[in-house]
């Protein structure tokens, strides 16, 4: 799983140039480091996660370099956004990287994931390229949808969107765990929503039919303190969310660490694949930029609280200082890691906007699953699409 | 800016006596690619996106009112709302986000007018939000509830469906929620894509006990909107979304109603009645100065306004004078509320040649 993790983010890097830069010979590093990480809060649960996480270095410069590649991503579609080369709707999750990279790290690519629209880190976690991530925003025939879904609907396999209705999501991913339990194959189902849906009433129906099949649905909770505009305490008459489960055990997580997001995932996943039953896990964390890009972000919280997060809080800057304090890595080496990315990002961006759009004839097409075709109309009567699958 | 309503037509010809040699004149001229060209239509329209596009076409300033203002419709929503605050000491408006304006800023002010308690927001529960709506209603109070896109209203169609529209009946008339009205933007906006431009109205025209109304312009919004927060049913207010900024008119300050459940001839003409509400509304207005121009036909235009119930009069009126009817939605076409018009105008057809 790591080999193809690590082969799959090296085959969207360029080829290094002819000048490289000089690898520092790796036994200058250390292999691995232990850290300490913050404790979970616990919610009818006896033990949770452990308070020390090893990191070895090729671990810390996959995370690393999965986390500056989702960061990079997420800027290149604002720039993308405001150059008029994605409409529609944008959702950007920058700042919250330490959680895609971290609920990836803790389970297995034959596990299932499903969550809101703020789901480019996770396409990107999940296996797609960012190449295929960029086309598909800008609505282009290699989108992982074919251009047809864009921001919000992105798929793969074992991700399941990208889903535009909050908490719409949640009974689909009790579901996808029933399917799991049912067929015996120890899969455990990530259902992600945010701290706005967690008040939608079909989350505790979710919750309830979870609890009393025991599916193995780890429930999350992204609190990143705003559902769009409104701040968690004036919608949420609790805003403990890991406890909100009320029957469901939980666990409070810090969603701005990796070591922490990923122990903690490896607990909730260990404790329903063993059969335990559904656990629901609430990571705070934060997002720099507003609800989408129709949103400054400022009109509802102060600069200063941004820049705080930032400075002292970024997920990224956290893992850097984490490896080169503990000497897994070097600030060059990680620099360099930052160019590379960058430099992949903007070859896929380039790509996203110079791939050809779909054609005409496959709008209309996968309305159903059905023979023969059929013939819809478009936005002008005298078109008309035929619609096959 | 140009939109992209997709328009579901339903074309009858009915039979009137002498329309039918002008029917045939109109076909040999090549109608439906005439009909549909908008004038502007480029030799390169193939390569560029595929887009329709209207022209939002104010009435004139009306003089019956009083002093009016310019407004756009987000603003006209915002004044007839802060007259029924005014008026209705038990008034109150909720939904998501409303607080600060609103996501169209629709309520822009009236919390600091009107207070927290007056106008306040609600967590992201839209069947929460009705719900509470019915009970805020069933007790006397004026709920006036937002859900924040007509997209997001499916998980309140129970509470819609079930609870609102079935009260006063079920209750033998000793109570009801009549003094509900719950408003949503509502139809395309051109960058909406699957949750931000859905038409519902279609879905709740099935429903008895309720009413749904849709205006085509400022004017008619706040009248409209007034009409429904006072009507003693539960009303749903559909606010078409592109027309927030795009539709400006003189509109007056103080209040004023719309009836509900009647339609508007805008227009009055001899060969063929168009029917259409919202946006569709200008696209249709469009078409009929095109069809005068360019074929000399003469198009009766109806602004429906009121879905549920509908001016079944008015329409079937003017289609006996005419003798064809279009109807225009941006709704799905199958099943979409045109099918209900034009099987309505059949029967009653129908009836009337039979003499009944």
């Amino acid at each position: 799983m790591l080999a193809a993790a690590v082969s799959r983010m090296l085959s969207d890097i360029t080829p290094k140039p002819a000048t490289s830069r000089v690898l520092v010979a790796s036994c200058d590093y250390s292999n691995d480091a232990t850290f300490e990480i913050k404790k979970c809060d616990l919610y009818r649960l006896e033990d949770g996660p452990p308070v020390t996480a090893m990191l070895t270095r090729e671990d810390g410069l996959k995370y690393y370099r999965m986390m500056q590649t989702i960061r990079r991503m997420e800027l290149k579609a604002d720039q993308l956004y405001k150059q008029k080369f994605i409409r529609g709707f944008c959702h950007l999750c920058d700042g919250q990287e330490a959680c895609y990279v971290g609920l990836e790290a803790g389970i297995n690519p034959s596990d299932h994931i499903i969550t809101s629209y703020r789901a480019h880190g996770f396409c990107y976690t999940r296996g797609l390229s960012v190449r295929s991530i960029l086309a598909e925003l800008t609505g282009r025939r290699s989108g992982c949808a074919k251009g047809k879904g864009g921001s919000m609907h992105m798929y793969t396999k074992n991700f399941y969107g990208g889903n535009g209705i909050v908490g719409a999501q949640v009974p689909l991913g009790a579901g996808i765990a029933l399917a799991c339990k049912y067929k015996e194959n120890k899969e455990v189902c990530l259902t992600i929503y945010g701290d706005g849906a967690a008040n939608q009433g079909q989350i505790s129906e979710a919750y309830n039919m979870a609890a009393v099949w025991n599916l193995p649905c780890i429930f999350i909770c992204e609190n990143n303190r705003y559902g769009m505009g409104t701040s968690v305490e004036r919608a949420a008459a609790s805003t403990e969310y890991y406890k909100r489960g009320n029957f469901l055990p939980g666990l409070k997580v810090d969603g701005m660490d990796v070591l922490c997001v990923r122990e903690a995932t490896k607990f909730a996943a260990d404790y329903c694949r063993s059969g335990k039953g559904p656990i629901l896990m609430e990571l705070q964390t934060y997002r720099y930029h507003g609800h989408s890009m129709s949103d400054p972000g400022v009109s509802y919280r102060t600069r200063e609280e941004i820049q705080n997060v930032r400075s002292k809080s970024d997920p990224i800057m956290l893992l850097r200082d984490k490896m080169v304090n503990n000497k897994l890595a070097s600030v060059e080496e990680l620099k360099g890691i930052d160019v590379e990315v960058r430099q992949s990002i903007d070859e896929a961006a380039q790509f996203a906007t110079t791939d050809p759009e779909p054609s005409l004839e496959d709008l209309g097409q996968h309305i159903y699953s059905s023979n023969p075709p059929f013939e819809i109309r478009g936005v002008n009567q005298c078109i008309k699409f035929k619609s096959v699958s | 800016m140009a939109a992209v309503p997709v328009a579901a037509c339903r074309l009858l010809r009915l039979r009137a006596a002498g329309a039918e040699g002008h029917w045939r004149r109109l076909r040999g001229a090549g109608l439906p690619r005439a009909f549909l060209q908008p004038p502007s239509a480029d030799a390169d329209a193939t390569q560029r996106r595929e887009v329709a596009h209207f022209t939002f076409q104010p009435d004139p300033e009306p003089l019956e009112y009083g002093q009016t203002q310019k407004m756009n419709l987000f603003q006209a929503v915002t004044s007839a709302l802060d007259n029924s605050l005014a008026k209705d000491p038990t008034a109150v408006i909720f939904g998501e986000d409303v607080a600060f304006g609103g996501v169209f800023r629709c309520t822009v002010g009236l919390r600091d007018k009107y207070g927290k308690d007056r106008v306040f927001n609600t967590p992201l529960c839209e069947q929460g939000i009705v719900g509470f709506g019915i009970g805020i209603a069933v007790t006397g109070a004026t709920a006036i509830a937002e859900i924040q896109f007509a997209d997001y209203i499916f998980p309140a169609f129970d509470q819609i469906v079930n609870e609102a529209a079935k009260y006063r009946y079920r209750s033998g008339d000793l109570f009801n929620c009549g003094s509900l009205t719950i408003r949503s933007p509502w139809g395309c906006v051109g960058h909406g894509a699957l949750y931000h431009s859905q038409s519902p109205e279609a879905f709740f025209a099935h429903c008895p006990g309720i009413k749904v109304v849709v205006p085509r312009s400022p004017f008619q919004a706040k009248g409209l909107l007034l009409s429904c927060i006072e009507d003693k049913n539960p009303c749903i207010f559909f606010e078409p979304k592109i027309l927030y900024r795009a539709a400006v008119e003189q509109v007056p300050i103080e209040p004023y109603n719309i009836p509900l459940s009647q339609a508007e001839v805008i227009q009055e003409g001899s060969d063929v009645t168009l029917v259409a509400w919202g946006t569709q509304v200008h696209v249709i207005r469009e078409v009929a100065s095109m069809a005068q121009e360019k074929l000399g036909v003469s198009c009766e235009v109806i602004d429906l306004r009121t879905i549920l119930p509908w001016d079944v009069d008015t329409v079937c009126k003017s289609v006996v004078k005419t003798g064809r009817l279009l109807v225009s939605h941006e709704a799905p076409l199958t099943g979409g509320f045109a099918s209900e018009i034009s099987s309505t105008v059949q029967i009653r057809k129908l009836r009337l040649k039979k003499g009944n």
